[in-house]
């Protein structure tokens, strides 16, 4: 149990630092872990939406496909070289936008097309130019949709990520922290009390030693009133009875009053805190 | 008399083409392969025709749509040169002129490759294999037209065409070659057609020009079509330079073209005067109408006698075959059977 | 991190090039002549090759956004793509014309699908 809290010193200060701390612990917790629902059912969509958008992107690219079979058959040659040699500037481009979603920025591509560049203006000319025309459309069209996945596919791995961490850190909270702080707590209370304790019992050994003296003392000042009351009775017998009062008061005179009324308060209070 | 002395020289040729001929696929056949589940059912339907086993040295997990492609073009080649073995003097010569159109294919392609720095090792295997001379392989040292011309293609058949398009085009690049190859294949296609009206007995000939004809017309719409998006590279001028200067549009069709054409409407409009190409805009697509004109041309070839014209039809015959071969295993591979039946068959 | 990012990167086959390259996605490097696709060739290209090409489209070029791979060949160095996890560029997954896409290989789904425990 020692190891699983703070090396401190057991002071009502510390005390207090601690109990701030497991309350701040205790609002970090629920705030991240609202965080992390907030991203888990981003994730969630997001994941539902991958999955979804795979399958489409089968599809899409399988008309693409199709649609290059459709050339070479209008063709009847591969014009796949042709392509490649004349390929200079990139029409088709992507942005990065971000998108802020509980504090994490996720990045969204955007697709643009420039209009101006073609590199493919004369690609069958002679033969085929509305087949490469159309296979130019759909695949423009295929690649938006890729982009859109791949859009979603960044997300998630970011939202993994993120959502990781925050997990590691409600985590460590839930399990570390403030089971520690409380450790911690526990331990400064326990240790207070014991030094709670230690002083009720000394101080309730300081009263037994008090009484004990005021005992004594009241036995031997009643022993002295007896031998002095018998000396009495045996020199006056009679003139005794206007002098019974003085005895309790002369006897209380030297016990020092304060103490002995200072004791019960002392006890009083310790007893209070100790119920606390 | 004018079919007498045909079989000295041709008479063989003509019968092996007809053998050729009786062996494209049918109808039925066509229906058969549509029918098939997968690309290995199709390697085994084809296996009852003409093209026999010639897939059987490849396995069944490697087998692609551009395999069967391959397999089945080689097949074409193969019997093509067959032909071109077996013939002399004219015939030899005809033969050698349809190989010109594969040759400039081939001549655009080492160029295309020679710009980029490409290696020859990569460009050559991408030649067609008809259009294959000696000098091919030499051509990435040319950097411009000039040197290209005088240095290679000066001793190939092609260096007539070459003589027309030096004026503007100093400099090698993409958008040049695009222009330089269908300059040639103009030039091409017009020293075709005086060859055969020159040199072809008829019948042969009236069937062969109507055949040119047809090319032309088809690279014409083509072209002014496909040239619609790029106005700004392709002036009216230019234009004219591209537009092959014979068959139906030409000359009254094809000036218009080149000076109007500038949107669709227009290209529709003046092509629709042709009777021949009336109504290929309604429907469907532009590609598949000429594909099938250009088989219903090949068929009706077939019913001359005595002509060598059976050889082109064959060809083209052939060419469409594997077109619509590979179309139907695409269609088949890639699961898009409400398209399969889009091939063109007319035997 | 992301602002210099604007280019698809394509690792496929050649139909899957010439395609996506058709969509205007193709850009060479005016000064170091350098693509942004490379295409795979069945059979011709090893394995280093390929790897080569993704380590320089996901490590060392900085101004790629995306980089699309069939997933066919992504089956060859499924290891790297696996454990590649950085978010830029982003690693797609793409079908090939022989290849349909299965979704039981894609190192992302995989990922979905280990979270969820499925």
């Amino acid at each position: 149990m020692s190891a699983n809290r703070e090396q401190v010193f057991p002071t009502r200060m510390t005390l207090g630092l601690m109990k701030a701390k497991l309350k701040g612990a205790n609002q970090g917790y629920s705030l991240l872990k609202r965080k992390s629902e907030a991203l888990t059912k981003r994730f969630r969509d997001i994941t539902r939406r991958i999955d979804d958008a795979k399958q489409k992107m089968g599809r899409v690219m399988q008309t693409a496909a199709f649609s290059l079979a459709e050339v070479s058959y209008a063709t009847g040659e591969n014009i796949g070289y042709q392509v490649q040699e004349n390929v200079s500037t990139a029409r088709f481009r992507v942005k990065a936008r971000q998108e802020n979603v509980s504090g994490v920025y996720l990045p969204q591509f955007e697709s643009y097309i420039d209009e101006e560049i073609n590199d493919f203006k004369l690609t069958g000319l002679g033969r085929g130019g509305q087949q490469v025309q159309r296979a130019k459309e759909i695949y423009s069209k295929a690649v938006e949709t890729l982009v859109e996945l791949a859009s979603l596919q960044t997300a998630f791995v970011i939202l993994d990520e993120v959502i990781k961490v925050t997990n590691r850190r409600v985590n460590a909270i839930e399990h570390v922290i403030i089971p520690r702080t409380e450790n911690t707590i526990a331990y400064i209370n326990s240790e207070l009390d014991e030094l709670d304790r230690e002083e009720f019992y000394r101080l309730k050994k300081v009263q037994e030693k008090k009484q004990q003296q005021t005992a004594e003392l009241d036995a031997l000042m009643k022993k002295a009133k007896a031998q002095r009351a018998q000396e009495d009775e045996a020199s006056t017998t009679s003139k005794d009875a206007s002098k019974k009062p003085d005895p309790k008061s002369s006897a209380k005179e030297p016990t020092d009053a304060p103490p002995s009324q200072e004791a019960p308060d002392l006890l009083a209070e310790q007893e209070d805190d100790v119920i606390f | 008399m004018e079919g007498v002395f045909f079989n000295v020289d041709n008479g063989f040729i003509e019968g092996v083409v007809r053998g050729y001929r009786n062996g494209l696929l049918t109808g039925n056949q066509y229906i058969n392969l549509t029918q098939c589940d997968t690309l290995e059912d199709l390697k085994l339907q084809l296996s009852s025709t003409d093209y026999g086993n010639f897939l059987s040295s490849v396995a069944s997990d490697a087998l692609t749509t551009s395999i069967i492609q391959d397999k089945a073009s080689a097949k074409l080649y193969e019997e093509f040169q067959y032909i071109r073995d077996q013939s002399s003097s004219v015939t030899k010569k005809f033969l050698d002129y349809i190989t010109y159109g594969y040759m400039i294919d081939n001549v655009a392609l080492m160029i295309t490759g020679t710009i980029h720095d490409r290696d020859k090792a990569e460009i050559l295997p991408r030649c067609h294999p008809l259009g294959w001379f000696d000098t091919l392989p030499t051509l990435t040292v040319a950097t411009d037209l000039e040197s290209l011309y005088e240095t290679v293609l000066v001793d190939t058949p092609l260096a007539p065409y070459f003589r027309d398009c030096f004026d503007a085009a100093d400099e090698l690049d993409d958008v040049n070659i695009e222009i330089i190859r269908n300059k040639l294949y103009k030039a091409y296609l017009s020293d075709f057609y005086e060859f055969v009206s020159t040199e072809i007995e008829e019948p042969a000939r009236e069937v062969l020009q109507t055949f040119l004809s047809f090319e032309a017309d088809r690279r014409a719409i083509n072209i002014s079509l496909n040239s619609l998006q790029s106005g700004d590279l392709i002036n009216p001028d230019m234009k004219r330079d591209l537009l092959p200067t014979f068959g139906k549009l030409y000359p009254v069709g094809t000036e218009q073209l080149a000076s109007n054409g500038s949107d669709f409407e227009a290209v529709r409009s003046i092509v629709e005067n042709v009777y021949e190409y009336r109504g290929i805009f309604e429907t469907g697509n532009l590609e598949d109408h000429f594909y099938k004109m250009e088989m219903e041309l090949c068929r009706d070839a077939f019913t001359q006698q005595f002509t060598l014209s059976t050889i082109w039809a064959w060809m083209k015959s052939k060419e469409q075959e594997v077109r619509n071969i590979t179309w139907i295993a695409e269609c088949i591979a890639q699961n898009q059977r409400e398209r399969v039946n889009n091939y063109i068959s007319v035997y | 991190m992301s602002e210099n990012r604007s280019l698809i990167a394509i690792i496929g086959d050649e139909d899957t090039c010439t395609g996506l390259l058709l969509a205007g996605v193709g850009q060479i490097s005016p000064s170091s002549q350098e693509k942004n696709f490379f295409m795979y060739q069945e059979g011709k290209t090893t394995r280093e090759e390929i790897l080569g090409a993704f380590d320089k489209f996901t490590q060392e070029r900085d101004d790629i956004a995306i980089l699309l791979i069939n997933q066919h060949v992504a089956e060859k160095i499924r290891g790297q793509v696996d454990s590649y996890t950085a978010a830029f560029p982003a690693v797609l997954e793409i079908p090939s014309k022989e290849h349909p896409y299965d979704p039981e290989k894609d190192s992302v789904l995989k990922r979905v699908r280990r979270l969820f425990g499925e």
